[in-house]
């Protein structure tokens, strides 16, 4: 009973939705109804967007409510979110995850290092950006982006 | 006249005429021939069964045939039933022998054989193909047939030795490429001769005291038998004929010789040999000795729950596979062993419906045991024809490179697991039906031992069923782990042919078990005389009927059913979703990180791994890690070597010592013996003054 307590305890916590997003929902995206399944692929991150990604689905921000979620496999995702510089250990497994993906699919770069290769540039385990292996759809710029921007990115996929 | 003599000369000489074609027809025609006739053989003999069963009697001697007391010969139904099995048998496993060792087999042999040079021919010339093993094969199959036909001991004992001898020379077959053959060989010549000197010790006995050596006369001389000489007599004989059987504690024979033997062999022995031990404990025990005491049938029971469950246990440890499929031999006739002992504890009882429903089972498990074991080691045969590996672990793959026989081996495997839609569900069905309402027959030991053995049938179809998933899932599905197994092909037309007799067969008992009740009844009241309503009647939409405890059963509507529930499943979703998109093949989902290579798969013995956990007290696994460090430093690992075995505990513990005991007494002896001529010249003039003294006091 102690669980139950706590949760009318502490009632809402989740911040109040902001307005939707600029930009309206991705094209691509509008089969997908209003629900995206998200498999995160962590391509070679210093982690700081992994935080970020988590804060985006705590209580407080609470991405889910807007019809995102994250699953454990490829092969229940619609959505790929993809962080860090593209490793040169990570390329074919990142191609071989968005391969496995049932279409229509949507790779979000999130994270300066997604977009641009970040403070990562030029470096040799570096294959280069997420758009350098697989074709993205949307971008996430910041280092690390706020949880807020991720939230906002995910709404134009689920249009919510 | 009866048709029963006239297909009885038939198959002698057919027999005759094949053993006479192979010493003389060249290797071309050998095989086909050979084949042919022996599966002429096999229909004469399964004529003569089937007659039988209709309930014609026939009986015949022919006193100057053998020396001492000549021969008898007597058919009933009991016979009919042991001969209806071994007849149809030998007839599929002979069209399956002439594809098996006619031409040149898809893979060469196992490397751990002798690799052969190019020059060297396949086993069309060696092997089962070869002259000697073609000449035995027509007259170890007439043996078979002939063994439930004798009717006096000189005549059974012959026959049986024939039976013995003709195994025998079949399973050393393949010596030459192969020394564990050899091995293999040496066990099983000892083991069954063991088994013929405990025949004669107590069939001597038993004709001494009854005064006469055939049959007729041992049935009516039975009762004039002390208590004490009958109980020992039964001893002896029972330990013998479950010998034959297979069953524990004289089974090591059996998974050392069933995996050596070429593959048609290992088929005709495991299908209809070990049945003839049952035939023999039947024929002795109930018909000959005329029932008998509680106590017998309760050591029967006993040795038939110890075997089940020992034996399915081993098959669910091997990674063999077809010493898996050995082992289950032992499983299956300790079940029948459990409804045959269940059944004298009940006529002991005066319980004669009951005893004749127990034993019905008995032999109903007989010939469904019969019909998937020779299905499952035809397709096993053809696995180890076309890969040359019999390890599981390496096996893989199979379903897609070797379809036929991968059906044909699951058809097998259902039988063997007791669920339904299979041919074994049917008995072991019966078999706890037997059991269960065997507990108004009263006396304690009955209601100890009844509920035990209901929990050891469940127990040991529970763990045949791991067994043979494992044997299944892990031979058969999923990717080859080595080059043999992947480069597999189907096998030749004709061992298809002969493997999908027999499923005909698996098919027939698992869907109308009804159809061959009334033969089962006939036979049973043979061994029990009249049964009194309790063995089971063909049920009107083929189903099996009990009177005497209202029970039915109609598998044919259990497998209507889940076969349209399974059809249904698969169906349903293929046909909603066509309508949607059409399907994309993408690669499999490998977590990004490269294919998994065979070696990341599912083995046989990880899949058997925990349940050995589960008894480890009684199998006793032994396991060995050997770690090397490199040289420089103690905590670098240079290799790692494992190593597992689940050692036969029986043989270990009641072997090994008995063999180094001999091996003590046989060197103690060889001081007996050094060499001097008058020390032996002395010995026998010993032994005559002992002699003439026994003899002069009357002894």
């Amino acid at each position: 009973m102690g669980l139950l307590r706590k949760i009318r305890a502490t009632g809402r916590v989740a911040e109040p939705a902001p307005p939707r997003p600029e930009g309206g929902v991705l094209e691509k995206a509008r089969e997908l109804g209003g629900s995206a399944q998200v498999r995160c692929v962590d391509a070679g991150s210093c982690n700081g967007c992994e935080i970020e990604i988590a804060a985006a689905f705590n209580p407080l921000h609470d991405a889910e409510r807007y019809g995102a979620r994250i699953v454990a496999s490829p092969r229940h995702a619609d959505v790929a979110l993809v962080t860090g510089p593209v490793t040169r250990n990570m390329a074919e497994p990142l191609r071989r995850t968005v391969a496995a993906m049932a279409e229509p699919r949507l790779v979000v770069a999130v994270g300066d290092c997604a977009i641009d290769c970040g403070e990562f540039a030029g470096g040799h385990g570096v294959e280069g950006a997420v758009a350098d292996v697989v074709p993205v759809d949307l971008t996430v710029p910041g280092c690390p982006p706020e949880p807020e921007a991720i939230v906002a990115a995910l709404r134009r996929v689920t249009g919510r | 006249m009866s048709a029963i003599p006239v297909a009885l000369a038939t198959a002698t000489g057919l027999g005759g005429a094949g053993a006479l074609a192979a010493l003389v027809v060249p290797h071309r025609a050998r095989v086909p021939l050979v084949g042919a006739l022996t599966a002429g053989v096999g229909a004469a003999g399964a004529a003569v069964g089937v007659t039988a069963l209709t309930g014609t009697h026939w009986s015949a001697e022919f006193p100057n045939v053998l020396p001492l007391g000549g021969t008898y010969l007597a058919v009933d139904a009991l016979a009919g039933w042991f001969m209806t099995i071994a007849g149809a048998v030998v007839t599929a496993v002979a069209v399956y022998g002439v594809g098996y060792a006619a031409g040149r087999p898809a893979r060469r042999p196992a490397p751990e054989c002798r690799a052969p040079g190019p020059g060297v021919p396949g086993p069309g010339v060696r092997g089962l193909g070869s002259r000697g093993a073609q000449a035995v094969l027509p007259l170890f199959a007439l043996s078979l047939l002939l063994v439930p036909v004798a009717a006096s001991v000189s005549t059974f004992l012959a026959l049986w030795e024939a039976m013995a001898l003709g195994s025998l020379l079949l399973v050393l077959a393949d010596h030459r490429e192969r020394p564990a053959v050899r091995r293999a060989g040496v066990w099983y010549a000892v083991m069954t001769h063991l088994g013929l000197v405990l025949l004669l010790t107590g069939f001597a006995l038993f004709a001494a005291d009854a005064g006469g050596e055939t049959f007729a006369a041992l049935r009516a001389g039975a009762h004039t038998l002390s208590p004490g000489v009958r109980g020992l007599v039964f001893v002896l004989v029972a330990l013998a004929f479950t010998s034959k059987a297979g069953a524990v504690p004289l089974h090591t024979w059996l998974p050392r010789a069933y995996p050596e033997a070429p593959d048609p062999v290992s088929a005709l022995m495991s299908a209809t040999m070990v049945n003839l031990g049952v035939y023999g404990l039947v024929r002795t025990g109930f018909d000959l000795l005329g029932g008998g005491t509680a106590w017998w049938w309760l050591g029967v029971l006993a040795l038939g729950g110890l075997s089940a469950v020992y034996g399915v246990l081993q098959a669910a440890m091997a990674s063999d596979l077809k010493r898996l499929v050995a082992y289950s031999s032992s499983e299956n006739m300790g079940l029948v062993l459990i409804g045959v002992g269940a059944s004298g504890l009940f006529a002991a009882h005066g319980d004669r419906p009951q005893a004749a429903l127990a034993l019905a089972a008995a032999l109903l498990h007989v010939v469904n045991h019969s019909a998937f074991k020779a299905l499952l080691f035809c397709a096993a045969g053809s696995v180890v024809r076309a890969t040359g590996l019999r390890d599981l672990d390496r096996l893989g793959g199979l379903r897609a490179r070797m379809p036929w026989t991968a059906g044909l081996f699951a058809l097998g495997a259902l039988g063997a697991v007791a669920l339904p839609p299979g041919n074994g569900f049917v008995s072991e069905w019966l078999l706890l039906q037997s059991l269960i309402h065997g507990l108004r027959v009263p006396g304690v030991a009955v209601a100890v031992v009844l509920p035990l053995s209901v929990a050891l049938v469940a127990l040991s179809a529970g763990i045949a069923a791991a067994a043979f998933v494992k044997a299944l899932g892990v031979g058969f599905f999923a990717r080859p782990r080595d080059e043999r197994a992947a480069a597999a092909r189907e096998a030749p037309p004709l061992m298809l042919v002969g493997a999908g007799l027999l499923a005909v067969g698996v098919v027939a008992l698992a869907v109308a078990p009804g159809l061959f009740a009334d033969g089962l009844g006939r036979a049973v009241s043979a061994a029990t005389g009249p049964t009194g309503g309790g063995a089971p009647r063909g049920g009107g939409e083929l189903g099996v009927r009990l009177a005497d405890v209202s029970a039915r059963m109609s598998p044919l509507w259990v497998v209507a059913a889940l076969t349209a529930a399974t059809l249904l499943a698969a169906g349903l979703p293929r046909l909603l979703a066509r309508r949607r998109r059409r399907r994309v093949h993408a690669r499999l989902w490998d977590c990004g990180g490269g294919a998994p290579t065979p070696r990341m798969a599912y083995t046989a013995t990880s899949f058997a791994e925990p349940l050995q956990r589960v008894f480890d007290d009684v199998l006793a696994p032994e396991q060995d890690v050997d770690i090397t460090p490199v040289r420089e430093s103690a905590y670098l690992v240079d290799r790692v070597r494992f190593q597992r075995s689940v050692p036969d505990r029986i043989e270990h513990r009641l072997y090994e010592p008995v063999l180094r005991g001999l091996d003590r007494a046989g060197r103690a002896a060889r001081r007996l013996a050094n060499g001097s001529v008058h020390l032996y010249l002395g010995y026998g003039f010993a032994g005559l003054v002992v002699l003439l003294l026994a003899l002069t006091t009357g002894w």
